[in-house]
């Protein structure tokens, strides 16, 4: 029998060599590892609403030098005014408080002049209290960065430094880690601050010092699962020094743990200062911190309520802002974590 | 002659126990009893080591001396029934009341005097206060370890008399003897007891009106019971006084409103909202806070147009009632208000020294003066640190010299607001431009002040000098010393030399205001010494 | 294990040893004496107190004898209370610390495991989101601000609690809830990670395929399973309650541990500071230690061994 397979002339066509093979096309549009993360941070909205409020915030707080340029300017005789916004009629933004069981007009009765009101009232001095938060926010912002900022480079150098050295060198400093991660750091940032007293650096480098060992360790643990990829032992064969390496192979790829990670420490160094202001070895007068504004409202909530809830309302909300953008943040660079 | 912390005024502070108020029963029988707020802890119960006011407003309501201090400064005899003052004011004789008993059951004798004034001038004990015995009979040479302490000039003539010798005539001797310090000490218990004598209430007698119970060495609260072995026991009429250490103002506020507590001392802004109430009591301390000019160490100092610029650049009355506002007034002089009255006419010293200008404000002369001084000087512009205490009180009150200082054009001032021992430390050290000191009168007498300018003192920090005003408080230490109006007027005098050149600028006169309970009467309060005795305090 | 826990002991010593000598060099450099009238006191009195204190001898002296007494638990004595131990005055006060410190954090730490689990089964819903809120907030408002809310409220204005003191349950309620607040936040947020991550795993997918109820995945499986890896933050709970207890018990005025450091620090009581640091440097410590055997117990994947990691 012989039998042929027939098969239709147009069973086969010839590729022409024009035509283009896309069965392997990316349908969606091509995005490095950090357009992606963006993406998905844009989708988490209270993440990306936090992350503009912080924005505007540190706008405000960055332009207060030139919108708020005194507040340290005392005058006693407007002392511990009340909110007063003109044309508003409302208890509590009027200029009137309750003075031994009576609501009094305080604008009229220290003789302030019509034309002057305070729209976040004024302190014990006399000081306008909404120029000082403004600058507060600022000193307090300024505090987290730098302290963060320290933290990084002593975190990130250290973690790096112990992971790729390994051996001996890897075992003593993480040693030294467990021993700073065993002293209670609030009591050691203390000590640190009746030693150097007073101004904004000792109290950064002391919530900085305390602050460092979680970042290296995190990177340390990141540095040693890079260590054993193809490409940086592509990079170590082909002879690039450690220093490159660490900068053009292993930064990049630490960059999510790292960014997370700040996301944190800012806000827990912010919080920081206002415990210390609290305790009384905080950032010196006449300078403000939100937490030195916190603590100086608090001696009179009873009858100033105003005070402290005005920067306290601040601090929770740069807090609350920092937390969800960094929970969005981590969620958004490691992807796993956040979508089973 | 204490130091207060500026801004210490707190310590003075009494309150309540919470917690007898919580259990309910012990408040509503006993009617007799009140809720007092301290807000620090007892430092010691021992006469010889105490320095803090708690401990010695404990100690003047638990034992008793020869005296006590009544209203005005008055004395009245406690343990002495008379006194035999002889040689020119060198020699006082006490006959000592029968019958006072210790707490341990022991009598309470002439000796239990010596046995108390020796160990608290002997070295080995170190007492802070020891130098209040200057002028008894070799209390220099024992506290320089030239003599033995048992050499000190005061003896016990059997049970019921002391003989006490004095070096020179002590003006101010009686006022002395009502100063806890000077109390006597039962030697079987501090024996008994050694190193930790005054440590709990345990480890302490009593021989005066109240008993301390509870006080375990650093804890929160405790009371004083009326004490049933006390000699005078039926002028007592409260049974007992509960204590409760509240530090925050705010929460003592809170306290005291919901009448858990029956007193309490009110910070600045809170004396602004109670300034009407019908509880509202106010004291004025016998302390007086001054500007201290290091003329050593920063020779344009020296120059006096200078100080004076930066005095009168200060509006005081501003300052005490906006900036303090906490009833504080201001200061005319160093000698505080209502210390001492003059023995002819009865003025107050601080109204009779009358020297308006050093206490002044007009910015315009202090412009004025700081241009003449700064070029005398040959310089453009003055930049200085201005030092004090790092409580809430002294910062509020650096902020306001610096920004009333800086109104003055080519003036730059900077703070250093450090702990009360370091300011303490470096003022003494001249480590400072300008400081914020506080001095609290333990005797009423004007010379509690003005000794501290004497050339010399270790305590003139600015070192300031004079040669007339150093002669004028030698005379009203022995030349005129019996002669009460000679030597007042050399006191006068003296103060007048001081302020006409500045030597330092007076601030204020501290205050203490509180909320008291209308149904608490019959405290007496004294200014100087022990400020607030409870023995004769009534409760409705 | 007996050789992990050596090590372990090992550097527990050291570090204890590294903390007493840091801070006793950092207190060397600090002005503070345990006078109060030094300017009227003379030369010899001034020497006779530095004495008592054993502040004459040379430094390297001071140092040894510091040391050799702090390991007999003699840290000297106070500048702040004449002729009191230091030892004897933490002693005298670690009662009400410890009692509204382990009320905070049992509290805190329940609470916390509730709402953490809540929000991780009902996941992406409105109970997570509260639940989210309400953590946040515990971790965003300074614990002073919490402690001035509660006693205005609840003690002054409602009359619910004791506004501030010591003794009876009831004066610990408030500062209980105020030192909650910390312990609360953290255990919440870590609860619901570590919960959605057991609630994806496999073995739950399987409890679920066989028809197990979801009250029984939940309690059987999950929430077991998610709740060891939280024996490794007591430690940092811990810092956080030693740190909160400083102010709360100031606010509350409590004679506690916290108050008495606070206040050291403003009069330069330099020998409580110590021994303070001391006490919870050593607490720290313990709980780090205890909580890493425990883990290595309960959960069988991990093993103690000498070395490292």
């Amino acid at each position: 029998m012989d039998e042929k397979i027939k098969l239709p002339e147009d069973a086969f066509q010839p590729v022409g060599k024009d035509d283009k093979l896309d069965d392997e096309k990316i349908a969606a549009p091509s995005r490095t590892f950090l357009q992606d993360a963006w993406h998905r941070l844009k989708e988490n909205k209270a993440a990306f609403i936090s992350m503009w409020i912080l924005i505007i915030i540190a706008l405000f707080a960055f332009t207060s030098p030139i919108t708020a340029p005194n507040p340290n300017s005392a005058n006693p005789d407007y002392a511990n005014l009340p909110p007063k916004i003109p044309g508003v009629n409302i208890n509590g933004f009027n200029g009137t408080s309750i003075q031994g069981g009576q609501r009094v007009d305080q604008y009229k009765a220290n003789n302030v002049p019509e034309s002057k009101h305070f729209i976040l009232g004024t302190d014990y001095l006399g000081r306008s209290l909404g120029q000082r938060i403004l600058h507060g926010t600022m000193i307090s912002l300024l505090i987290g960065l730098f302290a963060t900022l320290i933290d990084l480079l002593i975190g990130v150098g250290y973690g790096i430094i112990s992971a790729w050295k390994g051996g001996v060198v890897d075992l003593v400093m993480q040693r030294i880690i467990e021993i700073m991660q065993s002293i209670p750091n609030i009591v050691i940032m203390v000590l640190l601050l009746l030693v150097i007293k007073g101004g904004i650096l000792p109290i950064i480098l002391a919530i900085a010092i305390n602050e460092w060992t979680t970042m290296a360790r995190l990177t340390r643990a990141q540095t040693l699962q890079l260590k054993s990829q193809e490409y940086v032992l592509a990079a170590q064969t082909l002879g690039e020094s450690s220093g490159k390496i660490a900068m053009k192979h292993l930064l990049p790829n630490l960059s999510s743990v790292i960014i997370i990670q700040t996301m944190f420490t800012i806000p827990a160094a912010i919080f920081f200062e206002a415990f210390l202001s609290y305790i009384g070895i905080g950032i010196q007068a006449p300078i403000a911190s939100l937490g030195t504004l916190i603590n100086d409202g608090q001696r009179n909530f009873q009858f100033l309520p105003f005070q402290m809830w005005y920067p306290a309302i601040v601090l929770a909300i740069i807090m609350i802002a920092f937390n969800i953008l960094a929970d969005g943040l981590r969620d958004a660079f490691d992807p796993r974590t956040s979508r089973h | 002659m204490k130091f207060k912390t500026v801004g210490k005024l707190g310590a003075v502070a009494l309150a309540s126990t919470f917690i007898l108020a919580a259990c309910g029963s012990n408040n509503s029988a006993k009617k007799n009893s009140v809720n007092f707020r301290e807000s620090a802890e007892i430092a010691t119960m021992d006469q010889s080591k105490v320095t803090d006011v708690v401990g010695l407003t404990q100690l003047g309501n638990t034992e008793e001396g020869l005296y006590r201090i009544g209203k005005d400064n008055k004395i009245e005899n406690a343990l002495a029934t008379d006194t035999k003052v002889s040689d020119g004011g060198k020699e006082y004789t006490f006959n000592i009341r029968k019958g006072a008993k210790w707490s341990n059951g022991e009598t309470v004798t002439a000796k239990d005097f010596v046995f108390g004034w020796q160990r608290t001038v002997n070295p080995k004990t170190a007492s802070q206060y020891a130098y209040l015995f200057s002028g008894i009979k070799n209390a220099d040479k024992i506290a320089a370890n030239k003599a033995n302490y048992k050499t000190l000039g005061v003896k016990a003539d059997g049970d019921n008399k002391l003989v006490v010798t004095l070096d020179r005539p002590v003006p101010y001797f009686k006022l002395l003897m009502g100063f806890p310090i000077f109390f006597p000490q039962n030697e079987k218990a501090v024996d008994k007891y050694g190193s930790s004598y005054g440590t709990t209430s345990a480890k302490t007698v009593y021989n005066g009106p109240f008993k301390q119970e509870g006080w375990k060495g650093s804890n929160l609260s405790w009371k004083l019971v009326k004490n049933p072995d006390f000699w005078n026991k039926s002028s007592v009429k409260t049974d007992t006084i509960n204590y409760q250490v509240v530090k925050d103002a705010g929460t003592a506020l809170n306290m005291y409103n919901s009448k858990k507590l029956d007193q309490n001392t009110l910070t600045g802004d809170q004396v602004k909202q109670y300034k009407n109430d019908k509880n509202f009591v106010k004291y004025l301390n016998s302390s007086t806070f001054y500007l201290e000019f290091n003329e050593k160490k920063d020779k344009y100092f020296k120059n006096q147009k200078i100080r004076q610029a930066l005095s009168l650049a200060i509006n005081r009355d501003q300052f005490t009632k906006k900036v303090l506002a906490d009833g504080s007034e201001p200061a005319t002089g160093l000698t505080s208000a209502g210390l001492a009255k003059d023995p002819k006419t009865g003025t107050d010293f601080a109204k009779e020294v009358n020297v308006p200008e050093a206490s002044k404000y007009d910015l315009a002369q202090a412009k004025k003066l700081m241009a003449e001084g700064l070029k005398e000087e040959g310089m453009k512009s003055l930049n200085f640190q201005l030092m004090s205490d790092d409580t809430t009180g002294a910062k509020q009150s650096t902020e306001y010299i610096q920004s009333a200082w800086e109104k003055i054009p080519n003036v730059k001032v900077s703070l250093s607001n450090i702990p009360f021992k370091n300011r303490l430390a470096n003022s003494q050290n001249g480590k400072f431009d300008a400081v914020i000191t506080a001095w609290g009168a333990d005797f009423s007498d004007p010379i509690s002040f003005l000794q501290l300018f004497t050339t010399g003192n270790s305590l003139n920090n600015g070192k300031w000098k004079s040669a007339e005003f150093d002669q004028l408080i030698k005379d009203a230490g022995d030349k005129d010393a019996n002669n009460p109006e000679k030597r007042w007027n050399d006191m006068l005098k003296a103060e007048r030399i001081l302020l006409k050149e500045q030597a330092i600028s007076p601030l204020y006169q501290q205050a203490q205001s509180m909320l008291r309970n209308q149904n608490i009467k019959g405290i007496v309060y004294n200014s100087a010494g022990l400020n607030f005795d409870y023995s004769h305090m009534t409760v409705k | 294990m007996v050789k992990y826990l050596a090590r372990r002991i090992f550097y527990l010593i050291l570090t204890m040893f590294l903390i007493a000598s840091v801070t006793f060099f950092l207190m060397k450099l600090m002005p503070g004496t345990p006078l109060n009238n030094q300017a009227k006191l003379t030369a010899s009195q001034i020497h006779t107190i530095y004495q008592q204190y054993g502040l004459d001898k040379p430094l390297w002296q001071q140092y040894v004898t510091y040391i050799v007494n702090a390991v007999q638990g003699n840290f000297g004595t106070s500048f702040q209370f004449s002729n009191q131990a230091v030892s004897y005055l933490i002693g005298s006060r670690i009662g009400p610390s410890a009692i509204i410190g382990a009320q905070g954090m049992i509290l805190g730490v329940i609470l916390g495991i509730c709402t953490g689990s809540l929000s991780a089964i009902r996941k992406n819903t409105w109970v997570d989101g509260t639940a989210n809120i309400i953590s946040i907030l515990g971790l965003s408002i300074p614990s002073f601000v919490f402690a001035i809310l509660l006693q205005y409220y609840f003690g002054l204005k409602l009359q619910l609690f004791p506004v501030a003191g010591w003794g009876g349950f009831a004066s610990t309620i408030l500062p209980t809830i105020a030192l909650a607040a910390s312990p609360f936040a953290t255990t919440s947020r870590f609860v619901r990670t570590e919960m959605v991550d057991v609630m994806g795993s496999d073995y739950i997918e399987l409890a679920r395929a066989k028809g197990l109820s979801r009250f029984g995945i939940v309690f059987h499986h999950a929430l077991r399973n998610s709740l060891i890896p939280l024996v490794t933050v007591i430690g940092p709970l811990a810092v956080g309650i030693m740190t909160g207890s400083m102010v709360v018990e100031n606010i509350f005025s409590i004679p506690g541990i916290g108050e008495q450091f606070v206040k050291s620090i403003l009069v330069n009581d330099y020998p409580t500071i110590m021994g303070v640091t001391l006490l919870y440097s050593g607490l720290l410590c313990l709980v780090l230690l205890i909580t890493d055997i425990v883990y290595g117990i309960i959960d069988p994947r991990i093993r103690l061994s000498g070395k490292g990691e």
